[in-house]
């Protein structure tokens, strides 16, 4: 009751507290949303193929935009023992014009059948002639819905889209799969002086008893100028991914320790400013454990209020922002976070309510103005 | 507002609160600011230190030089235009290169170059196994003599000097004459190989008091539509992500910056509503608000400026511990324009207390 009473009392304090708490959480959560879209849009296509290994030149540094594998290599790594199927899996950006509109468009060429292929098709089938194609379903509203058809502006070829993935975008573009024939046709189509057209990776799934890890080694081990990595490895590896991460991470840290500082700060100036308050209240006969209590309860709706906020900001954040890179907040992102802030907000709070539970009644016969000695 | 500076040198720890959460939010929008300048000075230098105001694509590459293809015919009808000074190819492949006794890559941005970037001497010359490497490739290992094994034919190319901020989409600038960069191209990409005087993009230099976009457009009529031609600044805009990438940003430390005016505002109440006995005494001996609200915001000023400086330290010193693939850049006008953004929010921050300053009673001093 006193600790709702002193809220309504003071509700620019409380407010401006539980204002710049909510901002706080709506920067923690929108960059967690950001970072996830911006992952699973920049490594989602390698994520959700279903080859378990994918072979690299060694050159590439695990980037397969970067990443060629020539005829005498793809031999070898085929003959690795262990290797139950192998394909080649090229990527390229091309230009494409869909609705009308050039749009740049990751485009990955494998074999049908083989490892390399699309996992999370969730509307339409695979392409199986050359000029057919599955579109990530995150740009169907763009021009690469089913049944659309999008057309390779530097040479021309016409594609039908087929079937929508999900979650398999690459570079934060729109991304479609075509068989490798479609894409050596549209890269030819692109460069009449390509002198060949080459996979940018073998994707290979392992024999009866063999793990994806066992299968890496052993292509690493026998096959020179290769860099062979597990589908895993592959995603988290990335060139960017890691930095971003690591960059992200360091943001996200620094943002949890201000609201630990600030929320620990304000009730700890707060507390000092009613030291004398409440050591009436306790000479009154108050238990430590009902003004604990109100400390408590007032950390809590602060920064529950703080919570919502971030919360509502976030949600209209995301819906507006979702034009560029679609992104998506998850529940357990929230929940995690919110959690995580509670539990920094009480961890900041610790000094304060520990200074409570110390209050000394007798102290009250300090005070000049109730004829102690001071 | 004397005042307000005595009781600041005096009992500097009473700020501390304050300055602490300030100080941790310049860490972060030091961070954030950092990381927008080093991802666009990574991404972008190639095209900001072409000496020519031009840059050519062909139409169909929708403005991205590793898909476009100028051929001789394109370069002869763009060179007829009016207004055109010279003009020099440009090409990059991106691709790993190995440094000797070592087994980590780096990754380079191979660029063909026919007119000297900013940062090379106009008289630049080059044999087909020489590079002039950017110097961010140092933080990789690289320096003048080392010969690296560039591309999937691991072709041995010599550094013999530096050039600066000539990075393209995060990989190392590494200038080549035009015939080694074809080489690496059709061995690494054989995809992307290219026939000879074929180059990916032109830089363009105008006449003097030629206008940049009347020559563009003249330019792109006179291909018939066979090129798209940007002035520098929207050939930099045109890059992907690099749009966006500012606009996030821009917005999350808009976000933080607001943060810091409530944290700031927060503090001052509770420091105002702590000295309202003491604000009402000075009222009383003549003290007006206008003075006592100065001590306040010059308060809140100086506290911020302390905090940032302190900020500027500790992320300086961040910097130094961070891996070199993480594209941090401190950049002295973000930094300023970062203070600036803190001082301001701070000082409207602590305008938050105005209203309770200008409604102390000189009475009250008396009880």
């Amino acid at each position: 009751m006193l600790a709702g009473k002193e809220i309504r009392r003071a509700k620019l304090r409380f407010g401006l507290l539980s204002g710049a708490v909510g901002l706080l959480v709506f920067l923690i959560l929108f960059q967690q949303a950001l970072l996830g879209s911006l992952l699973l849009s920049f490594t989602g296509a390698l994520e959700n193929q279903s080859g378990t290994v994918l072979v690299f030149s060694e050159e590439a540094r695990k980037n397969v935009s970067g990443s060629v594998i020539l005829p005498p290599e793809q031999a070898q790594i085929a003959a690795v023992e262990g290797v139950g199927s192998s394909a080649g899996l090229a990527e390229g950006t091309f230009t494409i014009e869909a609705k009308g509109t050039d749009v740049d468009a990751s485009i990955f060429g494998f074999q049908p059948g083989g490892p390399g292929e699309p996992t999370r098709l969730v509307e339409g089938r695979l392409p199986t002639t050359p000029t057919e194609a599955v579109a990530s379903k995150e740009d169907a509203s763009d021009g690469f819905g089913l049944g659309d058809t999008v057309t390779s502006v530097d040479g021309g070829i016409t594609l039908t889209i087929v079937g929508l993935t999900e979650r398999s975008r690459f570079s934060v573009a729109p991304t479609l799969w075509v068989t490798f024939d479609g894409y050596t046709a549209l890269r030819k189509a692109s460069n009449p002086d390509a002198t060949a057209v080459l996979p940018s990776v073998i994707a290979l799934t392992p024999a009866p008893g063999v793990s994806a890890s066992q299968l890496a080694a052993s292509v690493n081990e026998q096959v020179d100028g290769v860099q062979a990595l597990t589908r895993s490895q592959a995603v988290n590896e990335a060139p960017g991914v890691s930095s971003v991460n690591t960059s992200f991470q360091l943001i996200l840290v620094l943002a949890f320790l201000v609201v630990a500082v600030v929320i620990g700060f304000f009730f700890l100036i707060l507390t000092v400013q009613k030291q004398s308050t409440l050591t009436v209240l306790r000479a009154v006969g108050a238990p430590t454990s009902y003004l604990v209590k109100a400390l408590l309860k007032q950390i809590f709706l602060v920064v529950g209020v703080g919570l919502v906020v971030g919360i509502l900001l976030t949600l209209g954040a995301v819906k507006g922002a979702s034009a560029g890179l679609p992104i998506s907040l998850e529940p357990t992102t929230m929940v995690v976070t919110a959690v995580g802030v509670v539990l920094l907000s009480l961890v900041g709070s610790l000094f304060t309510l520990l200074r409570v539970g110390r209050i000394d009644p007798a102290d009250v016969m300090n005070r000049q103005n109730a004829g102690g000695l001071a | 507002m004397k005042l307000g500076l005595v009781e600041l040198r005096r009992k500097p720890l009473r700020f501390a609160i304050a300055g602490s959460s300030l100080v941790l939010l310049s860490v972060l929008l030091l961070f954030l600011g950092g990381l927008l300048d080093g991802l666009f000075i990574g991404s972008t230098g190639l095209l900001r230190s072409q000496p020519g105001e031009l840059v050519v694509y062909s139409s169909d590459a929708k403005d991205s030089l590793i898909r476009s293809r100028i051929d001789p015919e394109v370069r002869a009808k763009v060179e007829a235009v009016p207004g055109v000074s010279a003009t020099g190819g440009i090409g990059v492949a991106l691709v790993g290169g190995q440094l000797p006794d070592k087994t980590d890559l780096v990754n380079l941005s191979v660029t063909a170059f026919q007119l000297p970037v900013s940062s090379m001497p106009s008289d630049v010359s080059l044999a087909p196994d020489q590079a002039l490497a950017d110097r961010s490739l140092q933080a990789f290992g690289v320096d003048v003599g080392d010969t690296l094994l560039v591309g999937s034919a691991k072709t041995p190319i010599t550094v013999t000097g530096w050039v600066s901020d000539t990075d393209y989409l995060q990989q190392g600038g590494f200038f080549v004459q035009p015939d080694t960069w074809r080489e690496v191209l059709a061995d690494s990409r054989p995809d992307s190989n290219l026939p000879p005087d074929t180059f990916q993009g032109l830089t363009v230099k105008l006449d003097s008091g030629a206008d940049a976009t009347t020559v563009a457009d003249a330019i792109d009529a006179a291909t018939g539509g066979a090129t798209s031609t940007l002035t520098k600044s929207e050939a930099v805009q045109a890059l992907p992500g690099i749009k966006e990438q500012n606009s996030t940003f821009s917005a999350i430390i808009y976000v933080t910056l607001f943060v810091a005016g409530l944290v700031v505002a927060l503090f001052f109440a509770l420091l105002t509503l702590e000295r309202i006995g003491l604000y009402s005494v000075l009222k009383a001996i003549g003290a007006s608000s206008r003075q006592i609200f100065g001590g306040v915001v010059i308060q809140a000023v100086i506290v911020a400026l302390v905090s940032f400086v302190i900020g500027g330290v500790l992320m300086w010193l961040l910097t130094l511990v961070l891996p070199a693939e993480i594209p941090v850049a401190m950049e002295p006008a973000r930094a300023v324009q970062i203070a600036v953004g803190l001082v301001v929010m701070s000082a409207l921050g602590a305008a938050v207390s105005l209203r309770r300053v200008v409604r102390v009673d000189p009475a009250s001093a008396i009880g």
